[in-house]
């Protein structure tokens, strides 16, 4: 026995070495920081931005996964001369300025609905719901073998009047809703 | 006594490796802590693609689900685990009963009433019910659904009967596959070993237009034959081909349309007697439209035919045609109703032999159904309650509804605490009043002509919890069972002729846990646990004398643990223990078994693992009785495969 327990130790201290010398990270993490680099791939047209100064928002609508990593992640940062805040939205009613809207998965499995009330207002919508790109959002995070991957519906996009990077999409899977 | 040194030594490597984790030498670090914000801040668009995330299971969207014991289980952890064929994967459901008999049959279900004929457990993949209207169960050695190509089971255990349908009375499995998309290019994998003697997989995924994507594939294995409990190998071996498609077209913004199908063809090997041939095709069609952004509508289409030729014991023919249309709309402030319309119509061919049958042996059966269920949001986001109802039609006991009403609250954004109360039937099937043994009067055993639904009604609370690199989730249950299957003497105390009665009742309660947690950005643990209690008794008047033994065959407890290690130099470790409670009334000890998975990732393009199965004994049985001359045990195996992405 007492051989077994050195063994599992040497072996969990070797783990735990493997572990801070991490390569991985946390998904939601990650996540977050997409959406504070995506601030720098996205020009709003001019009559979303009040002043020169006016903070750039990012929101959450639904239950948010992010903890406090998506606050730490911003904090002290500027696109320009805006610094940016993070608001949370429990129903889209609540939504009064924001720049970059991640929609939740709590927020409902219908995101068509959200963004039909969203439409045309020039808010950069971002999800990891399924198919949100082919139903009308605009950026969503794909999950696969390990890795996030961004899909982007530029056409709606051009539709609230935003201009992303071809940077960005240059790098994503461009989605294109076929008919209408 | 050796066997119970390993399983002590496996035990004690399990609890110890717990313990450290948590002692104050606090190795085990948060990935919070380990990847700050300011480092991943630092990378470019593409790093941060190419950067390997960690990832709990993610929860279904629909609160019907949510509110509901569900356990998930990703393609992750089917790669870890080494599972070879769909019933193995399922064992990653501590919310299920799974024991396997001999290298083809399975036992499986949910709390409870397990057996090889279990009768209270729905099983869908991508929506196409698997079970049979002979005894309400499934085959399990013809679902042999592509590993790699499913995207996610989902595990319900409790009634799901509101939205799922006949069966789902004590549970739902779900295995839903991956979209077209994203499964494109080539894929080559093989691959063999002791028990896995052979098996090769061609997959292909290509566009076919500019919103279409297609796959193809075709696959076949060769399984080793189990082994009596002298050592001496059974004749069990058998081999299985199977090909088919997935389609998926996103016609408009609003339309999507799946087409999908596949094909099989297997033999079977017995002790005694002919090989049993099993072959099956089914194709289905879904298609789903947005309305309006209130209102969505959704159909399938499906055949599935399958036959299977158990020389001189029973044979089957058995074509299903399932038609189902879906509705969901949301109505005023915070209403979102679903409700829905099904038709299935079997046609089922049996082919009787001297020692039993079915009669008639040819029968054609429809099963009308509808539902409606209405989620409510009290206080968005924070409270939600859905009530709803199926109703089915069926031949043998026409009209059955099935209530249910479900409370969600959301305590804050990562707890969630729910409950539910719910009414399910498990209808006859062809066993329960159809089948005679032997095929000639006098008969030992006759369906009982007059046998109705079984009755349950369950009752559930449960608490889940999900922040950061921890996934946790609790269910407790207590269920009432009323009209359940006996078997009653006509002429007692004479043991036979026996007639198939509904004058037992039973209940059952425990509760199941799971947690998945990643200890470092390179560990992840994913643990369960259950405990369960069922008790049958038969009523005042009953002459049955099998005190459930008939009905339910499950341990008390089980447990697992699966950890898996990202090391260096793109290899991958994972280790996978059960230990499982004895199964008292079959004389079945308990026992526990070790799974070990060596990964290799040299290149994006190819994977390569070797596989240790079983490990921790030369042979251990899980199921069926003791006194069973047939009875095998299941052997230590191991296997390589290869898969080569292009």
């Amino acid at each position: 026995m007492a051989l077994l327990r050195i063994t599992a130790a040497l072996v969990l201290v070797w783990a735990a070495r493997l572990g801070a010398q991490a390569t991985r990270a946390s998904e939601v993490q990650v996540k977050a920081v997409f959406l504070f680099n995506f601030a720098q791939f996205v020009d709003w047209p001019p009559e979303a931005v009040p002043d020169s100064q006016a903070p750039l928002i990012i929101g959450i609508l639904g239950g948010d996964p992010f903890g406090d990593f998506l606050d730490a992640t911003v904090r002290g940062e500027r696109r320009g001369a805006r610094p940016f805040a993070v608001h949370r939205y429990q129903r889209v009613d609540d939504i009064t300025r924001c720049d970059i809207l991640f929609i939740s998965r709590s927020a409902g499995d219908a995101p068509e609905e959200i963004l039909a009330r969203l439409k045309n207002r020039p808010i950069l919508t971002v999800s990891d719901v399924d198919r949100f790109a082919e139903r009308g959002g605009m950026i969503r995070f794909v999950t696969d073998r390990s890795r996030i991957r961004l899909q982007i519906n530029p056409v709606a996009a051009e539709a609230a009047h935003l201009t992303i990077s071809s940077k960005l999409l240059r790098v994503a899977e461009v989605i294109t809703p076929t008919g209408r | 006594m050796a066997d119970m040194k390993t399983v002590a030594a496996a035990t004690a490597i399990v609890f110890t490796l717990g313990l450290v984790c948590f002692t104050p030498l606090g190795f085990a670090q948060q990935p919070e802590s380990a990847v700050s914000a300011d480092s991943l801040k630092k990378l470019s668009i593409e790093q941060l693609m190419n950067l390997q995330v960690t990832s709990v299971s993610k929860r279904p969207e629909r609160l019907s689900q949510t509110a509901s014991a569900i356990q998930v289980i990703t393609q992750e952890d089917i790669q870890r685990s080494g599972a070879a064929s769909l019933p193995e994967a399922l064992r990653l459901a501590t919310n299920l009963q799974v024991a396997q008999l001999d290298s083809r049959q399975w036992a499986i279900s949910a709390r409870g009433f397990n057996g090889t004929a279990a009768n209270k457990l729905l099983v869908l993949i991508d929506g196409r019910t698997v079970y049979t209207p002979l005894f309400s169960g499934v085959f399990w050695d013809v679902q042999e659904v592509p590993l790699a190509d499913i995207d996610r089971i989902e595990v319900i255990s409790g009634p799901g009967a509101t939205l799922w349908g006949a069966n789902a009375v004590n549970g739902v499995i779900n295995v839903i596959t991956k979209d077209a998309k994203d499964t494109q290019g080539l894929l080559l994998s093989g691959g063999g070993g002791t028990e896995q003697h052979g098996f090769g997989t061609v997959r292909y995924g290509a566009a076919l237009g500019p919103s279409v994507r297609a796959r193809f594939y075709g696959r076949g294995f060769d399984r080793d034959a189990t082994a009596f409990p002298g050592g001496q190998g059974a004749a069990d071996d058998w081999y299985l081909g199977q090909g088919g498609f997935r389609m998926d077209w996103d016609a408009s913004s609003g339309t999507r349309v799946t087409l999908q199908g596949d094909l099989y063809d297997g033999r079977i090997a017995q002790d005694s007697g002919g090989d049993i041939a099993v072959s099956g095709r089914n194709v289905m069609a879904k298609w789903s439209h947005t309305l309006s952004e209130r209102s969505s509508l959704a159909a399938h289409l499906y055949y599935d035919r399958s036959h299977r030729d158990i020389p001189g014991v029973f044979g089957e023919d058995l074509d299903t045609y399932d038609v189902d249309v879906q509705h969901r709309a949301r109505l005023g402030a915070g209403h979102d109703v679903v409700w829905g319309l099904g038709y299935r119509l079997i046609n089922d061919r049996v082919v009787n032999s001297a020692s039993l049958a079915f009669l008639p042996s040819h029968v054609a059966r429809e099963w009308f159904t509808g539902f409606v269920q209405d989620e409510i949001a009290l206080v968005p986001n924070r409270l939600q309650v859905a009530f709803g109802s199926k109703v089915e039609h069926n031949v043998y006991t026409g009209f059955e509804i099935q209530p249910s009403g479900r409370v969600n609250w959301t305590l804050s954004p990562s707890t969630t605490l729910w409950a539910a109360v719910s009414r399910a039937v498990r209808t006859p099937s062809r066993v329960d009043r159809e089948l005679f043994a032997p095929a000639q009067p006098p008969y030992f055993l006759a369906g009982g002509p007059g046998f109705h639904s079984e009755e349950e009604l369950a009752y559930e609370l449960g608490y889940r919890h999900q922040q950061g690199s921890l996934a946790l989730s609790v269910a407790a249950f207590y269920s009432r069972y009323h009209g359940l299957r006996s078997l009653e003497q006509v002429n007692p105390p004479n043991p036979v002729p026996l007639v198939i009665g509904n004058r037992q009742d039973g209940e059952s309660f425990g509760a199941e846990a799971t947690a998945e947690y990643w200890l470092t950005n390179r560990w992840r643990v994913r643990a369960g646990y259950t405990e369960l209690r069922v008790h049958v008794w038969p009523n005042p008047g009953s002459t049955d004398m099998s005190r459930g033994a008939t009905e339910s065959q499950a341990p008390d407890r089980q447990f697992f643990l699966l950890s898996s290690v990202d090391l260096p130099a793109h290899l991958g470790l994972a280790a996978w223990f059960r230990a499982i409670d004895d199964i008292n009334n079959q004389l079945v000890p308990a026992y526990a078994e070790l799974n070990v998975t060596l990964t290799w990732h040299p290149t994006s393009k190819l994977d390569l693992s070797l596989v240790g199965q079983n490990l921790l004994h030369s042979q251990h049985r899980e199921f069926g009785a003791t006194a069973s001359p047939t009875r095998r045990d299941i052997q230590r195996g191991v296997y390589g495969a290869v898969a080569w992405h292009f």
